[in-house]
Parts: C-alpha cells; sequence; structure tokens
C-alpha cells in the first residue's frame, strides 16, 4: 500500500498546473469527454423547452424536421425527470414565463373587421406640437435601422412622437405565428399605445412554402404558388383591415432589392400581394416601394447610391440585404412625404 | 458555425473524441483537423473555404520560396509581393468599395465625376484575422526568426477551427510548435478551459446580449428620444458590451483549444483597470496590439527615431489599426483618438524625462482617478467605434450634455446590474477564480459535467432569445 502511494505521487505531482497558484488538477483526455458529454447531455435536459422550441420556430426544411424529431422526445424525457423546472423557475423569476411556450397550435383567423371604405378620408387629420401624431413602427428585423430613422425624421417635425421604441423582432413575419403572432401583437399593441399612424415591414422571412397556423382545410403550394398567394394575401389583407381603421394611417414598407437575385424574385413575389393591397385601400394604406428606390443604375442590387451632391453613399449593410443608417434614413425621408399627403403636419420651423 | 449554438455543440462532440484517438498518430491527426477546420469555416459559406485555402497555398509558397533566397533584393521583393497579395486580397474585399466611394466624394465636392464600378462583394468572415496570421507567418520566415514548416502544419495552423474566425491572432512560432508533437493526453488543463468555455458563454449570452438589446441598440438607433443620464449609461452599456462580446469570444475559443490540447496567447487581460491608453493597449485584444507592435510600429522605427517620429509612428499605428477594425471612417477617429492619446502620454513622460524627474508613482487616489480618465477616454473613442458615422458620433456626444432635464427611460435594474458585473468583475482578484478553478479541477469529471450543464442552463436561460451575431465577426 505505501509502495503504491509512494509511486503515484510524482505521477499526481507531474499532473497538475502549479503555473497559478493554487494548482489546478490536470485531467486526462478521457474524462474531459466525459465532462462534455454530461455537460451537453444534462445541459439539453435541463434546457429542453428553449431547444424544442428553437427546433420549432427554425426555418422549414430537413433541418428544422430533424431537430424536432430530436428535440421532441429529450422534451419529454425532460419533463417526467422534472428537470425542466431549473429552467421554468429561473425563466419565472426573471418575469419571462413565457419565452419557452409554443404556439404551433395557434391557427391564424382573420379579425373581426370589416374593410375600410375604398376612398381616402375625405379631411386630413391635423398635428401639431400641442397635439402630436402618435406614431407605432413594427416588424421583422428589417424595419429596425429604417423605423429609427423614420422614428428620427418624425419626432424632427415637432409633431408627431414615437409612442414605443421600434419593435423590430429578428426571424419573424407573417408566415410563422408559432415563431411570433404577429396578429395578436399587433392588435395589443393597437390598443394600448392608440397610434395614429403605423409603419411596418414583413416578409423579408416568409420567401417560404412554409405556413403555420393555417385554418382547418386550408393547406398551401409551392411559395408563390396559387394557394400560398391566397393564404398570404388573406393574411396581409387581415394587417391592413386591423390597422388602417380609425383614422389610422398604414406605412408597409416593401422588401428590397438584395444581392442574392433569387431572394430579390422571391421578395418581388410579396412586394406584389402587399403592393396590390395597398392599392385597394388608398389614402389609409401607403406602400414604400423600397426595391426600386435601393436599385442601381442598370436596375440591379447596388450597395452604394449617389446622393444628390454627386457623391456615393454607402446604402446597404454588408449581409446584402439590411440597410444602412444612409439607406434608413432615405426610407425615412419617403415615409414623410407619403405621411404629409395623408395628414397635416404643423411642422416646427427653425 | 458559431460557438453558442446546438450545431457546435454537435460539432465539438465529434471533433474532440476523433481529435484526442487520432493524436498519437500525429500525420493523420493534422488532415483531420484541416478538415474539421474546413467544415466549421465552409459552414457560413462553402466559397470562403476556397478563399482560406489560396490564402494557405500562396502564403506557404511565398515562404518557402523567401527561406530557400539568400538574403538580397530578390528575398525583399518576394516578401513585398506577398504583403502586397496578403492586403490586396484584404482591400478587394474589405476596403475596395470604401476607397472608392470615398475618392469620388472628394471629387464630387470638387464638381468631378468619376462613376467608379463598385464591387458589393460579402465580407468573407474572419479575413482579417486569417490575413494577419498568414502575414506573421511570413514575415517571421524573411527575418530569420521561424523555420518555414510543412504545407499541412501550416494549413493546420491558418485553418484551426477555435481562432480562424474571430482570433485571438496566433503567431506561426506559438502554435506550429504544438502541431508537430502529440499533445499529452494526460495533462489536459481541463478545468481552466471549462472555466474560460463557461465564462465566455455568460460574458457573450448574457452580458453583452442583454446590453445590446435592452438599451445599446434603442439609445444609439434613436438618441433624441433617451436623456442624457441614459445615453451615458448606454454608452458605458456599450463599453461592456463590446468587451463581453468580444472577450466572450476569444474565452471560449482558448477553452476550446485547450480542451484539444493547445494553448493559445490570453487575448485580454481586465482592459477597464488600466492606469493609462498605454496599459489598455497591453489588456485590450492583445494579440492585435502585438501584432501591431511587430509588424506595423517597430518596423516604422518604432521610439528610435526620435520623439516627434514616435508620436507620428504611433497615430499612424492606431490609424491603421482603427481601419483594420472595418472599412468606415467612423473607425479611422476611434483609432485616432487612441494615438492622440498614446502620443500624449508619451510627450508627458518624455516631458519628464528631459527634466530629470522619475516617473510618477501614483497614490491610491492617484489610481483611482487615472483608472476612471481611462475608461472615460476609452469610453468616448467607443461611441464613434458603436456609431454609423462620425455626425452621429458628435450628436450621441451633444445628447450627453444637453438632454438632463428629460426623464430616463433606458437606464433599469438589469442594465446597471450587469454594466456593474462587467466592469467591476475586472477588478476580482486573479486568485479569486485561481481557487474556484482548483477547487473545480478536484470535482470528480460527472460533478464537473453537472456544475457546467447548470451554468449552460442559467446562461441560456437569462439571455435573450436568439443568438447574436458577434461584433468581431464584422472583421
Amino acid at each position: 500500500m505505501a509502495t503504491q502511494t509512494r509511486q503515484r505521487e510524482p505521477a499526481r505531482r507531474a499532473r497538475s498546473f502549479e503555473v497559478g497558484e493554487p494548482p489546478r488538477r490536470a485531467m486526462a483526455a478521457g474524462h474531459v469527454v466525459i465532462v462534455v458529454v454530461v455537460a451537453l447531455g444534462l445541459g439539453v435536459l435541463l434546457n429542453a423547452d428553449g431547444i424544442r422550441k428553437g427546433a420549432e420556430t427554425q426555418a422549414a426544411g430537413w433541418q428544422r424536421d430533424t431537430a424536432i424529431a430530436l428535440a421532441k422526445p429529450l422534451d419529454a424525457v425532460s419533463s417526467t425527470l422534472l428537470l425542466d423546472r431549473p429552467r421554468a423557475g429561473l425563466k419565472w423569476a426573471l418575469g419571462r414565463s413565457g419565452d419557452d411556450r409554443l404556439r404551433t397550435g395557434a391557427s391564424f383567423t382573420a379579425p373581426e373587421v370589416s374593410p375600410p371604405p375604398a376612398e381616402p378620408p375625405a379631411r386630413k387629420p391635423v398635428f401639431s406640437a400641442a397635439r402630436p401624431l402618435r406614431l407605432w413602427v413594427a416588424g421583422d428585423s428589417l424595419v429596425i435601422t429604417p423605423g429609427e430613422s423614420i422614428v428620427r425624421a418624425l419626432e424632427g417635425t415637432g409633431a408627431a412622437r414615437a409612442v414605443a421604441p421600434v419593435d423590430g423582432r429578428i426571424s419573424t413575419g407573417l408566415e410563422r405565428p408559432d415563431v411570433f403572432d404577429w396578429y395578436a401583437e399587433i392588435r395589443r399593441q393597437l390598443r394600448r399605445l392608440k397610434p395614429n399612424a403605423v409603419v411596418l415591414s414583413f416578409g423579408g422571412n416568409d420567401d417560404h412554402d412554409y405556413m403555420s397556423g393555417l385554418p382547418k382545410g386550408v393547406s398551401i403550394d409551392e411559395f408563390g404558388g396559387p394557394r400560398w398567394t391566397a393564404e398570404y394575401r388573406r393574411r396581409v389583407d387581415a394587417v391592413m383591415d386591423t390597422v388602417a381603421r380609425d383614422g389610422r394611417v398604414l406605412f408597409w414598407i416593401g422588401l428590397p432589392i438584395t444581392r442574392d437575385a433569387d431572394q430579390s424574385r422571391r421578395f418581388d413575389t410579396i412586394n406584389r400581394i402587399v403592393h396590390d393591397e395597398a392599392a385597394r385601400r388608398p389614402g389609409r394604406v401607403f406602400y414604400v416601394d423600397t426595391y426600386t428606390l435601393f436599385a442601381g443604375a442598370d436596375g440591379g442590387y447596388a450597395q452604394y447610391l449617389p446622393d444628390s451632391t454627386g457623391g456615393l453613399v454607402k446604402m446597404r449593410a454588408g449581409d446584402g440585404v439590411h440597410f444602412e443608417r444612409t439607406g434608413g434614413d432615405l426610407i425615412a425621408a419617403t415615409v414623410l412625404d407619403q405621411l404629409r399627403r395623408a395628414v397635416v403636419l404643423r411642422e416646427r420651423t427653425g | 458555425m458559431l460557438f453558442p449554438t446546438a450545431t457546435f455543440a454537435i460539432f465539438f462532440l465529434l471533433v474532440l473524441p476523433t481529435s484526442w484517438l487520432l493524436m498519437p498518430d500525429m500525420p493523420r491527426w493534422r488532415i483531420f483537423i484541416i478538415a474539421a477546420s474546413y467544415v466549421f469555416y465552409g459552414w457560413w459559406d462553402w466559397r470562403f473555404v476556397l478563399l482560406l485555402a489560396a490564402s494557405t497555398v500562396v502564403n506557404q509558397g511565398f515562404a518557402v520560396a523567401i527561406h530557400r533566397q539568400r538574403p538580397g533584393a530578390l528575398r525583399k521583393w518576394l516578401l513585398a509581393v506577398d504583403v502586397a497579395f496578403n492586403l490586396g486580397v484584404l482591400t478587394y474585399f474589405k476596403y475596395y468599395d470604401f476607397f472608392l466611394s470615398s475618392a469620388q466624394n472628394g471629387l464630387a465636392r470638387l464638381g468631378l465625376q468619376l462613376s467608379p464600378h463598385l464591387l458589393a462583394v460579402t465580407l468573407p468572415v474572419g479575413i482579417s484575422f486569417f490575413t494577419f496570421m498568414a502575414l506573421s507567418y511570413v514575415i517571421d520566415v524573411y527575418r530569420g526568426d521561424f523555420q518555414p514548416t510543412s504545407f499541412v502544419k501550416f494549413a493546420a495552423y491558418l485553418s484551426f477551427f477555435p481562432h480562424v474566425v474571430a482570433g485571438p491572432i496566433v503567431r506561426a512560432r506559438e502554435l506550429v510548435p504544438q502541431l508537430r508533437t502529440p499533445r499529452d493526453p494526460r495533462r489536459i488543463d481541463a478545468s481552466r478551459a471549462f472555466f474560460l468555455i463557461a465564462s465566455g458563454l455568460f460574458l457573450k449570452v448574457v452580458v453583452a446580449n442583454y446590453l445590446a438589446t435592452h438599451v445599446v441598440d434603442e439609445v444609439f438607433g434613436t438618441p433624441d428620444r433617451y436623456s442624457s443620464l441614459d445615453t451615458l449609461v448606454a454608452v458605458y452599456a456599450y463599453a461592456v458590451q463590446i468587451f463581453a462580446d468580444f472577450c466572450g469570444y476569444t474565452n471560449m475559443a482558448i477553452g476550446i483549444a485547450l480542451l484539444l490540447g493547445f494553448e493559445f496567447p490570453q487575448n485580454f487581460d481586465n482592459p477597464y483597470t488600466a492606469l493609462s491608453l498605454r496599459d489598455f493597449w497591453r489588456r485590450w485584444h492583445m494579440t492585435l496590439s502585438r501584432w501591431l507592435r511587430d509588424y506595423l510600429y517597430i518596423p516604422l522605427g518604432g521610439n528610435r527615431k526620435g520623439t516627434l517620429r514616435t508620436y507620428v509612428n504611433l497615430m499612424l499605428v492606431m490609424l491603421l489599426g482603427g481601419l483594420w477594425h472595418g472599412a468606415a471612417w467612423t473607425f479611422v477617429v476611434w483609432g485616432g483618438i487612441h494615438g492622440v492619446g498614446l502620443a500624449w502620454e508619451h510627450w508627458l513622460a518624455d516631458r519628464r524625462r528631459a527634466r530629470g524627474l522619475e516617473a510618477v508613482v501614483p497614490s491610491r487616489a492617484g489610481r483611482a482617478w487615472r483608472r476612471l480618465l481611462t475608461f472615460n477616454v476609452v469610453c468616448l473613442a467607443w461611441i464613434f467605434f458603436r456609431s454609423e458615422s462620425i455626425g452621429e458620433a458628435f450628436h450621441i456626444i451633444g445628447r450627453l450634455f444637453t438632454a438632463w432635464g428629460q426623464p430616463s427611460q433606458a437606464v433599469s435594474l438589469g442594465v446597471l446590474a450587469l454594466i456593474a458585473v462587467g466592469i467591476g468583475g475586472q477588478y476580482v482578484p486573479t486568485d479569486v477564480f485561481a481557487r474556484l478553478m482548483s477547487r473545480f479541477s478536484r470535482f470528480s469529471p460527472v460533478l464537473q459535467g453537472a456544475v457546467l450543464a447548470l451554468a449552460l442552463m442559467v446562461s441560456s436561460s437569462m439571455g435573450p432569445e436568439g443568438v447574436a451575431p458577434f461584433i468581431y465577426f464584422r472583421f
């Protein structure tokens, strides 16, 4: 026994890191693999709710199907062993109990509102510093930079103010109410914030042939197909009819031309639907055509565009889809022009 | 592939045991790690792999050619061509449109038109990092500081997945010797590795992402909506965000490399405890600082060519260091502020020396004042780094002084707590972490795994939904 101890001592010294004080015990590769497997295995079970939601909310395709196939049984095991409780408890303590909730069963039904009249409103509402226009901006990630520019431009008039920070939610849209239910959110925010003007931007994540929340008996075909188009049109209609009533005006920022030609074509398909539906609601819904606004001289994608002085200004972000601040400002100027046609803004002078 | 994702977890679960199983047979291991690294890198866009491979082939070719030449003009020319190749690639992807549009804008002010053809190409992720690594290898070979290694070892060095997209910028002489001989599978500094990975995850997923989504993006996006107090808190929050984001990433990278048996250099050393800007640059992005020192500042003459030239060199290095971060004038101004600050500190030290005075040993209060001053100068520079234009940066600075009457909207307990964690954590004595690691290293593997799983759960639950991109991936 004593011999064994003597033999083990030098090995233990050799396997510890004494550079820093106090020394750390070194680990063998096999043990490292065990730690990593236990950490990830148990970590997966402890986070099963979040992983399940992450799997469900992925873009449609084999990766999503595989992720769901793996996440569902893990979630069941985690729930049976009560391993989902610590995460749920922590989320509750942080006031974010709803984070991991899934809305997979939620079916999107059009709100029970009649469409607004086809004619523009007879009188333009008047807004001033004393009675400022209440503005709300929301949508997917493409709305964030233009939304901020719009808030700056409108608040700069002195006759408008944003009633909430720009609500841009990445990877959301109208196709997937299970990822984020914009229909419910829009209704909730209209009641809460009571805006006079709303700026929305959707579609950047909707160029897929997959939709959740389909009503019973409704199915869709491929992206841009007749049944896909009918269902997407129904959703756009519902949003427009929900927002553009009670004297509210809606500005819908269309999808821009992008670096990827295929994506640009798909975005154009969505733009056509939104454009047509906006045209059916004159004076109440305004379509902001960013596709042509950001096209280069040759009609294709351009990262830089000339300004009024002949200088070149970087308008688009490095990913070839999103906007730089200058691009946002260009959209804001267009929205402000359109807004001045819809309402009277008694703007601050000097 | 991002570190804090399920995809990477699966990738690493496959790579870790395979790497150790193949380790005794280094030639096979090196092929395996190159393949794994290319999969990791190509996950963003497979075309980027071609660029990385091309950079490997060309730089290795030049390194070998330079090594074979006797000292002379041809050797110099070979180095010049290699440097031109690397900077050319970097310029094509990163700076071409920026330089051309800036030239056009300058000419437009004079009433001249160029109508240049701009490229609008996608910036390959990590290009600035692996280009600098390749350059350091070839320059070290030219200087005779390092012998060229085999093609496969160089390919493994350049593409090694823990560092390929955002550093640390590891020198060939640091990593290549480790790639030659098998790592000892009985002697892995696992507790440090796990501590670095867990802390990196917390810094990125909780601290950086929370501050970005709860205060920084909103205040920098629409500054007129927020008070001076909000703006000040947002600036401090951004200082913590960018530290947590980048230090979090490099901590994870260093930890992952350690688990595979490889030691990377340290990249951060509590930068917000710095007593001066010189001290800050010894603690912030340390592998970039020493790269700029060894391959730019010293070749420019460093401090050997007189006082004025020292200041000019410092300024040049910091301006180019700023531009390295991105093709925008805001980064140049950021570098300029640091350059002016460093030159000022050198001037003060030179003046004392000229008067025959000893360097000041600050009192406790003096040290606190210096730390506060340095941190605030760094924060001032961060405003330019974060803003989308120089005009916007000045607007933010203006808001710091002109909106004190407004009620605060963005300051919350969570934001203040995380700023305190981000800055205060840098003042915790390293001994505290050393004790924690030491105690952790004595746990059984299963218990260590369970503790890490809990840490994973806490970070994942506390962080905002989704994985925000790392700031330094743009560079």
